[in-house]
């Protein structure tokens, strides 16, 4: 239905649906009011209203994301303004082929004829080929499985590593499975190290000293992952992330890199 | 022409840039609010984590969304932040972690200083104008407004958190919008 003029419940109602505050169900109904019902009463107020509250969002503390988050954006856009370039540009090629493809067609029959006697042996590779591929993918599936069955689990807590010092954009996450005490650890955006430093692992329990988990270096993306079990007896404080001489070390000597509380 | 409409004119042509594919377009954009939508959704969320891939997210949407922004309906900083909002609320929403989270917002406080840094965005004036804006308000509508805002949460979930009758909730929420809009009319 829609309304002649504003009254003081629907300026509630467009305050309500402007702030987020209705509930999914109200804010469902209302929005389809605004859609369906095309009341421009409602509209034009709530319009204004979330203009005014959508400014809001700069009263947040100005914190910087990492340059990565950029660069992956950039590559997904350019890539995907290669595609539309290429399909703008199909009736062309269309054409083209459909010209090429009639002056072929005798020839082509002629090249069945020639393939037939060779495709047997041909297609008898083909398939194996597949039938290899296949059993990579059955096996990669049930890794991917296996890793997202592991990680929504409710016995799962999540902890997030924070990029320390001059690796801001660097992140991680621990998966820790408190009840099998085992961590799936994954990492993004850290710098490769030269030949002679490694990441290093700790678990930093509440009383006593850093405990070495693992040595790692990062795939040439700067990510990495990996799991990892957690000793006995440990009542862990955070996860932390040095850079350390090649091998390690036994206890944190080089900066942090990483770091989240447990 | 003043600053602001400059700005906003300037947004409008670089979306109707990113509607033909020009992926450039989508780079000025994301120079010109990346920090700061990404500033928001880091309020919301909790953590860089999912804030990043939030704030992928919104702009991807906006480079895919390009061709049918209305302008008709606001402009293009407030189109975006909108998007920005709903998309780092579903995050929050679709975890189950939604406490542990906010644990983990005050504790990275403490643990990475360095991500906190000095203001240099060009829209200061905005962000100033709207903190004195929020600083205006009585506590009792700034805070029905920021839970509702920046956590998500319904007018009858703030009624219960607060221990506060429904009726005043969404009363509150209603005259510290109607306050915000007017002191913030320049800016919309």
């Amino acid at each position: 239905m829609k309304h002649s003029h504003l009254t003081n419940d629907l300026q509630e109602q467009a305050s309500l649906y402007a702030a987020g505050a209705m509930t999914e169900s109200e804010r469902r109904e209302y929005a389809h009011h605004l859609e369906d019902d095309r009341c421009e009463v409602c509209r034009a107020e709530v319009d204004e209203l979330q203009a005014a509250m959508s400014i809001v969002a700069f009263s947040t503390p100005p914190v910087s994301p990492s340059p990565a988050v950029r660069e992956r954006l950039m590559e997904q856009a350019r890539a995907a303004a290669t595609r539309s370039e290429t399909k703008g540009s199909m009736p062309f090629l269309s054409r083209h082929w459909l010209e090429l493809l009639t002056s072929l067609a005798t020839v082509g029959a002629i090249v069945i004829a020639l393939a037939a006697t060779y495709s047997n042996g041909e297609l008898r590779r083909v398939e194996a080929d597949l039938r290899s591929r296949i059993s990579q993918l059955e096996v990669q599936l049930a890794r991917s499985e296996n890793l997202v069955a592991r990680v929504t689990s409710p016995d799962i807590r999540i902890v997030n590593l924070a990029g320390q010092g001059q690796n801001v954009q660097a992140s991680g996450r621990v998966f820790w499975d408190q009840k099998q005490k085992h961590w799936f650890f994954y990492a993004k955006d850290l710098p490769q190290l030269t030949a002679d430093k490694t990441y290093e692992l700790w678990f930093v329990p509440k009383t006593g000293n850093p405990v070495r988990a693992v040595v790692f270096n990062t795939e040439s993306n700067g990510s990495t992952q990996f799991d990892i079990d957690v000793p006995d007896g440990l009542d862990l404080r955070a996860a932390a992330v040095t850079t350390e001489p090649a091998g390690g070390t036994d206890e944190p000597t080089g900066a942090f890199a990483l770091l989240g509380a447990m | 022409m003043s600053d602001d409409r400059q700005v906003e004119q300037e947004d409008r042509q670089i979306i109707q840039r990113m509607a033909s594919k020009d992926a450039n377009a989508l780079d000025a954009f994301y120079t010109r609010y990346g920090r700061v939508v990404f500033s928001f959704i880091f309020r919301i969320v909790g953590n860089r984590f999912d804030a990043e891939d939030v704030l992928s997210d919104v702009f991807w949407q906006v480079w895919q969304q390009s061709p049918r922004y209305d302008a008709s309906r606001g402009k293009p900083v407030a189109w975006l932040l909108t998007i920005a909002r709903t998309r780092a609320i579903d995050c929050l929403r679709s975890s189950s972690r939604q406490q542990l989270k906010t644990e983990e917002f005050d504790t990275q406080k403490d643990l990475a200083p360095s991500m906190r840094e000095p203001d240099s965005f060009v829209l200061a004036d905005t962000r100033q104008a709207v903190q004195d804006a929020l600083g205006a308000l009585p506590e009792q509508q700034r805070i029905p407004l920021e839970m509702a805002y920046f956590q998500g949460m319904s007018h009858t979930e703030i009624a219960s958190a607060l221990g506060q009758p429904l009726g005043t909730v969404k009363d509150r929420i209603r005259t510290g919008m109607l306050h915000l809009r007017k002191r913030l009319k320049p800016y919309i």
